[in-house]
């Protein structure tokens, strides 16, 4: 896995813990690192991604259909959860702050045994603002 | 090179610097069935 993880474009280290079962994946400092393709490298090596966590920074835009998003790069942006958290960033939906979040983007449903739905959109759902800039 | 062209290069670096930071700056995943 670990292996597998390090070989992805944009990425600067892969710390993998036995005892914790957790991998962790540092971005390169130009890297342009595209979660959903580690959640599918990560199964593809054989094991089960029961949540994945992300910090990133970057703004808040409408999406056309009006959702709330974290846009971290010009071509990619993750759709946010309707939460409180969320709900507090409305305001700067379409300015120029960059906001630093941390956020779950994947959780496996409970029950499922075999190899959940990677294929969606990896939706966000902030669970701590750490900066508005 | 020309104070003008030294000037130029430096303001360039600074538009360009932010757009090549990377915006994601960790993930981590919880797994299972790792051996």
């Amino acid at each position: 896995m670990k292996q597998s993880l390090s070989r992805q474009s944009g990425v600067q280290s892969v710390e993998v813990s036995l005892l914790n079962g957790t991998a962790e994946v540092t971005p390169k400092e130009d890297g342009q690192i595209d979660p959903a393709k580690l959640l599918n490298v990560t199964y593809d090596s054989g094991v089960t991604v029961t949540e994945m966590n992300m910090t990133a920074q970057g703004k808040i835009v409408k999406d056309a259909s009006g959702n709330l998003a974290l846009q971290v790069e010009p071509n990619r942006s993750f759709e946010l959860v309707p939460n409180e958290l969320s709900n507090g960033l409305q305001n700067l939906a379409g300015t120029q702050t960059t906001v630093t979040v941390r956020g779950q983007l994947y959780k496996k449903p409970a029950g499922k045994k075999k190899k959940a739905d990677t294929s969606a959109p990896l939706k966000l759902l902030i669970l701590e603002v750490e900066k508005k800039e | 090179m020309t104070p003008k062209r030294i000037a130029l290069l430096l303001l360039l670096g600074f538009v360009l610097a932010p757009v090549s930071q990377a915006q994601i700056k960790h993930i981590e995943m919880r797994v299972e069935g790792m051996t």
